[in-house]
């Protein structure tokens, strides 16, 4: 199946490239979503657990986050055709481009069972996400744009440091398998192990938008289109944690496991923190989503910190976060078109501009807060449960403290821009689109069924993620 | 002979802290590319002829002429010759570097057993360390970049101290990441350079919350 993903999706990179008008790149990019689909259905069922090429396996953690890209980029393309209808041929050619490259670097993290394969794959998804950031070409995007590479850049060769600290920490090992690392972790040298678990999280963490390099990913969604940010909020944040989520598995069978639980709680609380102070600071409600990103995947840092059931809430949580982040994020662009400007100041009155788009982000915010029927409620109840069965009483206190402060902040954003009195003669409802604000709609939907209805197999699915942990 | 090497190495590193002149910083990149040509060589003997043909073209080709080339172009283009005001002194940065030397040579005494080369380890922490002291002590975004391709020697560097045996995929690794430093030097530093005068971290202040 690889091959033939492969030979299409370049095919499609290669006809986008070479499109002469937009209903050629429409066509032609069309075509790789219908591959990528296709290839995440052809994954689930026919190539399940099967490793291609030495350096691939189709696991349940690779299938689980293809199978959400593989929902979530279409949509962000379908959006993307009436966002950018301004933008002539080669600038949307390029985004398209993009586009595909970034879906396309994210499934090798997906699938990569080799430390040093998920890393290039990672380092791909800084080229394609630069294409994305530069896409305005102006001082904002170009300034984002060299932060993201500079940072990316740098936070990913710490991350390369790391691995090649794991290679040595296991005596004899030549091989940067997850699957052999694993099997030698008795005998590695636990120094090597923490100095490796600390880099690779230091360097990842640019990717996962959580403490300490979380600051580009907030930048580079701030000066990307919206249905771009979407998809770098979602896909890019689910490639970094694949990626730090099989280094986790490898050292979870290693006597620093307790060490690392502990690393994982301080980072998620910090992560959780700073997301808390700068929701209400910022003036922007892209950065303000992204900043909510950050907050989201502390939880699932103190998720994995806790172990256990801990995993199992991180991985939903995770899931659950990327429907309702990007429908938040697709329909934010909307809100932009409406009002042309992200700034708080100038949103406001959206329930009486458009109504639709009021309910989607309602939803949304429901989801966002993890009130009930949020599927985030189940996750955070189970992390919750678990800081108490574990006696965590200082991350417990700090973590509802922070979540409150969230709380309350995501409120008073989102019912500002719901009700706040504005001028709504600015509002421009000629770049409306309907039927994108229904798929956001179905994707927050989803989200929040989840919560209510959790099918066995999507519950086995992630069981089987966490076996050993 | 390859002590030899690893000593110019080093000392290539702490002229970074006393000079101020980015045509130095320029010269010094490639003069690092050539020390790491060197100790590919005597340190990768072993391995079979096509994975020694990649890293010496990574080295000598990339390291040693693309990079510092596309250096010296960058600093005739946009005419910016010395490291700025704001900067701290060469005294201070002296400070730094060697206090960043006497750590690295601690944690790689105290960390290094027999599956690594301790004085590899020790040049090659030292050579992140000094990356990130520049990127953070320097203003101007030229210094920033060299920081970055300091950090990439060093990470080359340690993975010759990880083992000789470097799989493929290592290899490949690190073309991507001198790919991605090209990429900035090439493409992005030429369009800062058109769009902001002085190249200075304080101009790149427009996105903010």
């Amino acid at each position: 199946m690889l091959y033939i993903y492969l030979i299409l999706a370049l095919l499609s990179l290669a006809l986008v490239f070479n499109a002469k008008s937009r209903k050629s790149v429409n066509a032609w990019a069309a075509l790789f979503y219908a591959v990528q689909a296709g290839a995440a259905g052809w994954a689930i069922t026919v190539d399940f657990g099967q490793t291609v090429w030495h350096y691939m396996t189709f696991d349940y953690l690779g299938v689980l986050f293809h199978g959400l890209t593989a929902i979530i980029s279409p949509i962000v393309f379908f959006q993307s055709r009436s966002y950018l209808d301004t933008e002539n041929v080669r600038q949307y050619r390029l985004y398209n481009i993009g586009l595909i490259g970034l879906c396309m670097a994210v499934t090798g993290v997906y699938y990569a069972n080799n430390a040093a394969v998920s890393w290039i794959f990672l380092e791909a998804t800084t080229l394609a996400t630069a294409l994305l950031v530069y896409h305005r070409r102006t001082v904002r995007s170009l300034e984002a744009t060299w932060k993201y590479v500079f940072v990316s850049s740098v936070g990913v060769a710490v991350a390369y440091l790391g691995i090649l600290m794991l290679s040595t920490a296991v005596t004899g090992e030549e091989s940067l398998s997850y699957t052999q690392l694993m099997s030698s972790m008795a005998s590695a040298n636990p120094l090597y192990m923490k100095l490796a678990f600390l880099l690779i999280l230091t360097g990842y963490s640019c990717k996962m938008e959580i403490f300490p390099l979380y600051t580009v990913g907030v930048d580079a969604n701030h000066a990307s289109p919206s249905p771009a940010s979407a998809l770098i909020s979602t896909a890019l944040v689910n490639a970094g944690f694949v990626a730090f989520f099989r280094v986790y598995q490898v050292l979870a069978v290693s006597d620093i496991y307790e060490w690392i639980k502990s690393v994982l709680l301080i980072t998620g609380v910090l992560s959780v923190l700073i997301a808390a102070v700068y929701l209400r600071r910022t003036h922007n409600y892209k950065r303000f989503l992204t900043y909510s990103t950050v907050e989201n995947l502390g939880i699932v840092m103190i998720g994995l910190g806790l172990g256990g059931w801990g995993v199992f809430a991180a991985l939903f949580h995770l899931t659950i976060h990327s429907l309702i982040k990007s429908g938040m994020f697709l329909q934010m662009a909307q809100v932009g078109r409406i009002f042309r400007s992200y700034r708080m100041n100038r949103i406001g009155a959206y329930l009486n501009i458009y109504r639709l788009g009021a309910i989607v982000m309602l939803m949304g915010t429901v989801g966002l807060l993890a009130f009930p029927p949020s599927g985030l409620f189940i996750s955070e109840l189970i992390v919750l449960k678990e800081l108490i069965a574990g006696r965590h009483w200082v991350v417990l206190t700090l973590f509802v403290l922070l979540i409150c402060l969230v709380i309350f902040t995501l409120c008073r954003r989102f019912i500002g821009m719901l009700l706040r009195p504005v001028n709504t003669a600015v509002a421009d409802m000629g770049s409306v689109n309907r039927t994108a604000t229904w798929l956001h709609f179905a994707l927050i939907f989803t989200a929040l069924l989840l919560g209510i209805v959790q099918p066995q197999k999507f519950i086995d699915f992630i069981h089987a993620i966490t076996v050993g942990l | 002979m390859l002590f030899a090497l690893i000593i110019i190495y080093v000392v290539t590193l702490v002229y970074l802290a006393i000079t101020d002149r980015f045509r130095n910083y320029a010269s010094l990149i490639m003069l690092q590319g050539w020390v790491l040509f060197g100790v590919a060589i005597l340190q990768l003997h072993a391995i079979n002829w096509a994975e020694l043909a990649f890293v010496l073209a990574e080295t000598l080709v990339f390291k040693a002429i693309i990079v510092p080339y596309m250096l010296f172009n960058i600093i005739r283009k946009t005419g910016v010759a010395r490291v700025h005001e704001g900067s701290v002194t060469g005294m201070n940065s002296l400070l730094m570097f060697i206090t960043g030397l006497l750590v690295s040579a601690g944690i790689a005494y105290y960390i290094a057993d027999t599956t690594v080369n301790v004085v590899f380890f020790a040049v090659a922490l030292y050579a992140v360390l000094c990356g990130l002291i520049l990127i953070t002590t320097h203003k101007r975004i030229f210094s920033h970049l060299i920081g970055f391709l300091v950090i990439e020697n060093g990470v080359f560097l340690f993975s010759l101290a990880v083992g000789v045996e470097m799989p493929m995929l290592v290899n490949i690794a690190m073309m991507l990441d001198i790919l991605m430093s090209v990429l900035m030097l090439g493409v992005f530093f030429s369009k800062l350079g058109e769009r902001i005068r002085n190249l200075t971290s304080d101009e790149l202040t427009s996105l903010k919350d």
